[in-house]
């Protein structure tokens, strides 16, 4: 096991803002792999399309994933992320196994609980997140002995196609496909091999469902008092224009209130409609939480006519995010979707001049 | 001095915060099976909707929280506070405040926390199964974030006295703290507040025990918090609610007065202490406070005279419900309230005359105004569901009505059926989802796919369940790549249904640029759930469809020209295109032949019956004025009720203007229309002299299309729509409409009579009229043609051209060259016959004019003209013994290539 990194981040924070680094799925694209490619060995008689799958390339493309870490830390990324988003059982019976409806059958927690059973799931997701880890780990671990500079890898927990706030059935609201159990234990899995795989923090991100999240954060907390383990933890939300999360509805102030419990190393915000719609957010959680602060918007809304399928060029998130620095708003930054190591590379050095967000007294 | 207070921080979907120096925190109590006989009733019965509304109606009422309690040994706890907890979640305007998990037994509290989002209470633990359970029960609660309600009970039973009180609160509190880390300010102690006037005189301090341990804690356990069950404390005076009203109030004074902080309590039964009557107020205080051992007779003496006299009223702000139907649905709608949606609705019904003018009208209305707020970020993705509940059941009580009314008239549509899907790559579809629900509760039949489905499933089932539309859902970049593939085999495999694009990386402009060029049937971006519901609706209603379909392409079209640069759209080489031109089955079909050829003119034609073939909706729309007119109603069905009301005052405007120009012969309409035997020639088209076919009378010249179409569909050009061979007996047709006087009169009003509003009615009026009369003689063609009977269709289908045959015009998307005009009016006679005159820019004068070529070909249809390239305009430029400089620019617009 790692040696905790806690207070090598909290200095780390205090002396500058921390860069982070971009969109894995955006890079991916940049590749131009095919069906073929992202199915490898491994997978190559999969019966469904795993195109855009991305959490499996860690395991059939390892030199692409290898080399996005690689372009991200060179373009100055203290931390970067696992390529991890969707590597629960939850997320991953997607792509794997047949839909319930398409047999007129409905997807609740029997359906669900099968999936958390189901053994190849299970293993492909302990895989997903070892592996993972290790690819970020090696690239992050060459760079910090080339340059010196410590580098860091955070263990990411996306969110799920499913949701414990919304009731998919409008005729019956009170009707949720999954449990809270479910949902905690499909977490607790992912977290446990990220831990394992020695991640140095975990973030929990694009939070659009707070009670998904919640499920969560109480797997990781079981988990840290299980192993007696307790990584930096990083809570991200992704909020719209209204400034509430976009499937539980749930306002920002809320939703720190909410988590505030589990002491996260920061809080902030992540894709979003672009840097413009969430600043106001931003500023919000800068005031009042009294943790650090992240924030990783995306470039932009998609448009599918740019090159990144995003309107934001590199300089576009530079300003954007340095006027956040100079309001004394960050202390990590980087990108969402549509976010390219040219990003990265922007947004890291138009932050340079300036000083990370001192916590509230 | 005790550091100051840390503010209780607690939330819902919003945030509450209760500080220092806040008000009391009103708890309420009756969601509580406990604490309300009614709720408890609903419970029991399954009546969860009206359940519900007791929630909704305590936060109106001003409760900070609520408290929810389903501790009764006929309900299943965990299984009831699971189900509850998530009907609230659908409920915004309960949601926002913060909840109270309220049992005794463990687990239905633990299985409330995994209910919330927010940061709630749990009431409660208590040291009552020893240190060990408590602990393990605190450090759970500490794990989902939520504050602790402490009840002072111990191994040993209940604290009645103060002694008793301070005692179990402090002990659990060192526990809290020391060993659990329990925020300090998480934590509430309830020190119990028992039932005083018992007649056991072991009880009468009991009001006073809670108010000075309230005290002692306030001063001894930092940042804690205490809270009570108000209502426990006048149990002895059940069925007096104006005695229990007044101790509630006068307890809490003095309680608060000690630093109690919140309590459970009914905020609609609660007296205010000042309005007291200063006996009952005595009387009241004397057993609060324990003042005299006599106390609890003298009240009950005083008690006497005020039984059976009713409390304060549950206050419900239904001032709403005075305002006229209309808004009253709406309101319904905005806020998700069911409980008076089928009254109304069956109002509105009666009102409106049918089922369908309730749903197109105050409740189509009402969703669009959703919609616009949700696209404001003004409403949530759960308060559109809801408001879409609530449609749904306004659509169950007209459904009956509507069917009832198409087993009177079978031949009538009802709702249409929706085939959407996520598309193949994607998994996404909580969205769609959404779409779903909104599509369904409007009465669309919908088939959902799910996700990842093939294009070749999507279009089997929408061939297999007759479709009337195909929605596509995706959320990641490659799946924009999917949807063009869907279109284009939609095209391949000549669909004709409307196509709706959706889900977050779609964009109108991606769909206008890339999509909608790929298939020929309508494109349309829905840009949220909420705006699927108008499209849907427009694009299956009789009425509304063309013009919809009109503004969509449009909007297409603008993207298109903003979008420069990028990938041009492929064209192919004019021969190509010719080779495919459009194949009219001449050898098995005959023209229709005119009764006459030649002309006919059209000296004065009545306005009266022209204004009764107005299409009125382009007029508001001169108004800037959006919406579509309905003619029954005559009401413009608009998004803004301002913009229907304003269009309500105009129309009536526009008929008094009418009156005055039919009574004073302002206007004159003077038309010509003819046929004249004609084939066409390559793309150009020969009207001969006579029947005989050997002499040219007038030759025109067409236009061809040469976008490349994966689909083989033709590439048209005018010419096509009659037949090249001489022996075939075809004709064209030609037309020229004008309407005289406007401008002049405009004019007058203007410089005589500084009148610049009325001079513009008169001239949009005029074009108006000249439009109708376009389509009147259109109609007066087809009859002479033999291809329709006279009264065949009505006036509205007229506008609507639901009719055989077309009458594009130079200048117009099927043939854009406006210097075909002169060719047509010489051939015509029509200035001489009609007044309206070309000027040098091939504009009509007077401006309130149409013309057009009339083609009578079943297939003959619209099309567009763009992307020309320059094989085709050098032709067309021979063709026409013009320049290729001349000719590029006239047709500058349509060029597909620069100069």
């Amino acid at each position: 096991m790692r040696p905790d990194s806690t207070v090598h981040l909290q200095d780390l924070l205090t002396s500058r803002i921390a860069i982070l680094d971009g969109a894995m799925g955006t890079t991916i694209r940049e590749y131009g792999l095919d069906e073929q490619g992202a199915r490898g060995q491994r997978f190559a008689d999969a019966p469904k399309d795993l195109l855009n799958n991305g959490d499996i390339l860690s395991l059939t493309q390892p030199d692409t994933i290898g080399d996005i870490h690689k372009r991200f830390l060179e373009a100055g990324s203290d931390i970067i992320e696992t390529n991890t988003f969707s590597a629960t059982t939850l997320s991953q019976a997607e792509f794997f196994v047949e839909d319930p409806r398409e047999q007129g059958g409905r997807k609740d927690p029997d359906f669900f609980q099968k999936i958390l059973e189901n053994e190849f799931l299970c293993t492909l997701v302990e895989d997903l997140n070892l592996e993972s880890s290790r690819l970020a780990r090696e690239q992050a671990d060459r760079l910090t002995e080339e340059t010196g500079i410590r580098r860091y890898v955070a263990g990411a927990i996306g969110p799920l196609t499913i949701s414990l706030s919304n009731a998919p059935d409008h005729d019956d609201p009170s009707f949720r496909p999954v449990t809270f159990d479910q949902v905690h234990d499909s977490y607790l899995h992912q977290a446990r091999a990220l831990v394992e795989g020695g991640c140095d923090l975990l973030l929990v991100e694009t939070i659009f469902d707070s009670l998904n999240a919640k499920a969560a954060l109480v797997a990781i907390q079981k988990l840290f008092e299980e192993t007696g383990v307790s990584l930096p933890l990083v809570i991200s939300a992704a909020v719209g224009s209204g400034g509430a999360t976009l499937i539980s509805a749930q306002r920002i102030e809320a939703f720190w209130i909410a988590v505030q419990h589990v002491h996260p190393l920061a809080v902030g915000l992540n894709c979003c409609e672009g840097p413009d719609v969430l600043r106001p957010f931003i500023a919000e959680l800068a005031d009042s939480a009294n943790c650090f602060t992240s924030c990783y918007p995306n470039a932009g809304l998609p448009n599918p006519l740019a090159p990144t399928g995003f309107d934001l060029e590199p300089d576009d998130m530079a300003a954007y995010m340095a006027e956040f620095a100079q309001a004394g708003m960050l202390n990590i930054a980087g990108g969402c979707c549509g976010n390219t190591p040219e990003h990265i590379a922007a947004i890291s050095e138009a932050l340079k001049p300036h000083a990370p967000r001192t916590l509230p007294a | 001095m005790t550091p100051e207070t840390r503010p209780l921080r607690l939330s819902g979907t919003d945030a509450y915060v209760h500080g220092p120096d806040a008000n009391f925190l009103m708890i309420g109590e009756r969601t509580n099976v406990a604490g309300s006989p009614r709720f408890r009733k609903l419970i029991k019965e399954g009546k969860l909707e009206e359940a519900i509304e007791v929630a909704r109606q305590q936060v109106s009422n001003g409760a900070n929280v609520i408290d929810i309690c389903f501790d009764e040994g006929l309900i299943d706890g965990v299984a009831m506070m699971t189900r509850f907890l998530q009907l609230l979640q659908g409920e915004p305007d309960v949601a926002r405040v913060p909840f109270m998990i309220d049992s005794s037994k463990w687990e239905i509290l633990e299985a409330g926390l995994k209910c919330l989002q927010g940061k709630g209470i749990v009431n409660s633990i208590s040291l009552k199964e020893g240190e060990e359970r408590f602990r393990e029960q605190a450090r759970t609660i500490r794990r989902y974030g939520a504050a602790v309600v402490v009840m002072a009970f111990d191994e040993q039973g209940q604290a009645a006295t103060y002694s008793d009180k301070v005692r179990i609160c402090k002990r659990a509190y060192r526990i809290l703290i020391d060993e659990v880390h329990f925020p300090p300010e998480d934590i509430i102690f309830d020190p119990n507040i028992l039932t005083v006037a018992t007649g056991i005189p072991e009880h009468d301090n009991y009001a006073v025990d809670f108010i000075e341990a309230t005290r002692w804690i306030k001063e001894s356990l930092p940042h804690a918090r205490v809270s009570g069950g108000v209502s426990n404390i006048s149990f002895s005076f059940r069925g007096n609610n104006v005695v229990r009203e007044a101790m509630h109030s006068a307890f809490l004074y003095h309680a608060t007065r000690a630093g109690m902080d919140m309590g459970i309590v009914n905020a609609g039964m609660l007296e205010v202490y000042d309005e007291i009557p200063s006996d009952l107020l005595e009387g009241v205080e004397d057993v609060i406070l324990n003042r005299r051992s006599d106390a609890t007779d003298r009240l009950l003496e005083l008690a006497e005279q005020f039984r059976g006299q009713k409390g304060k009223e549950q206050e419900v702000d239904l001032r709403w419900r005075e305002q006229p139907v209309e808004k009253r649905l709406e309101h319904a709608l905005l806020k998700g309230i069911t409980e008076f949606i089928e009254t109304d609705t069956e109002e509105a019904r009666l009102k409106h005359g049918r089922p369908l003018k309730v749903i197109e009208g105050p409740l189509m209305d009402g969703m669009s105004i959703v919609g616009d707020l949700f696209g404001a970020g003004k409403m949530f993705l759960p308060q559109v569901v809801k408001s879409a509940r609530v449609m749904k059941k306004a659509v169950a009580w007209l459904t009956p009505f509507m069917e009832e009314e198409k087993a009177a008239n079978p031949g009538q549509r009802s709702a249409g059926k929706v085939v959407m899907a996520t598309v193949k790559g994607d998994v996404h579809d909580i969205g769609k989802n959404i779409v779903g629900v909104v599509l369904s509760c409007n009465g669309f039949e919908v088939t959902d796919l799910g996700v990842m489905v093939p294009c070749e499933k999507i279009l089997a089932t929408a061939r297999e369940v007759g479709a009337d539309i195909i929605g596509l859902s995706g959320l990641i970049t490659p799946s924009l790549d999917e949807m063009m593939h869907v279109a284009s085999e939609m095209e391949r495999e000549n669909f004709t249904l409307p196509l709706l694009i959706g889900g977050a990386t779609t964009s109108a402009a991606h769909t206008a640029i890339k999509i909608a060029p790929g298939y020929s049937g309508s494109v349309v971006h829905v840009l949220d759930a909420s705006r699927s519901v108008p499209v849907t609706t427009s694009l299956l209603s009789e009425n509304q469809r063309d013009e919809f379909i009109a503004a969509n392409e449009a909007r297409h079209e603008k993207h298109r020209l903003s979008f420069s640069g990028g990938d041009r759209r492929k064209t192919i080489p004019l021969a190509e295109a010719r080779s495919n031109r459009f194949e009219g089955g001449w050898d098995n079909y005959t023209p229709p032949v005119p009764e006459f050829t030649g002309t006919r003119t059209i000296e004065r034609q009545s306005i009266r019956e022209l204004v009764s073939y107005i299409d009125w909706s382009p007029f508001f729309h001169a108004w800037e004025l959006r919406g579509v007119w309905d003619p029954e109603t005559r009401q413009l069905r608009s998004r803004n009720p301002d913009q229907a009301r304003e269009a309500a005052r105009l129309y009536s405007e526009a008929w008094d203007l009418i009156e005055q120009i039919i009574a004073g012969k302002r206007f004159t309409a003077r038309g010509i229309f003819g046929f004249f035997p004609a084939n066409s020639d390559g793309d150009d088209i020969i009207a001969w002299t006579s029947d005989d076919r050997s002499e040219e009378r007038v030759r025109m010249h067409t236009l061809r299309q040469q976008l490349d179409k994966s689909s083989g569909k033709p590439h048209y050009a005018l010419a096509d729509f009659l037949s090249d061979d001489r022996s075939v007996p075809d004709y064209l047709g030609g037309f020229v409409v004008g309407i005289h006087g406007a401008d002049e009169w405009a004019q007058e009003l203007e410089e005589k009579e500084h009148d610049p509003y009325r001079a513009i009615m008169v001239k949009a009026l005029a074009d108006r009229c000249a439009e109708a009369f376009a389509e009147l003689l259109h109609h007066r063609a087809r009859v002479a043609w033999g291809i329709e009977n006279p009264n065949q269709f009505s006036n509205e289908e007229l506008i609507k051209e639901n009719y055989q045959g077309i009458r594009p015009a130079p200048g117009y998307p099927a043939q854009p060259d406006h210097t075909e005009k002169p060719l047509l009016f010489e051939l015509l006679g029509a200035s001489e016959a009609t007044g309206v005159t070309l000027t040098e820019s091939q504009a009509m004068h007077p401006g309130a004019a149409v013309c057009g070529l009339y083609f009578s070909h079943p297939g003959s249809r619209y099309f567009a003209i763009n992307s020309l390239q320059q094989d085709q305009v050098e032709d067309y430029a021979r063709r026409k013994g013009i320049t290729l400089a001349a000719c590029e620019k006239w047709l500058g617009p349509w060029l597909g290539y620069q100069p």
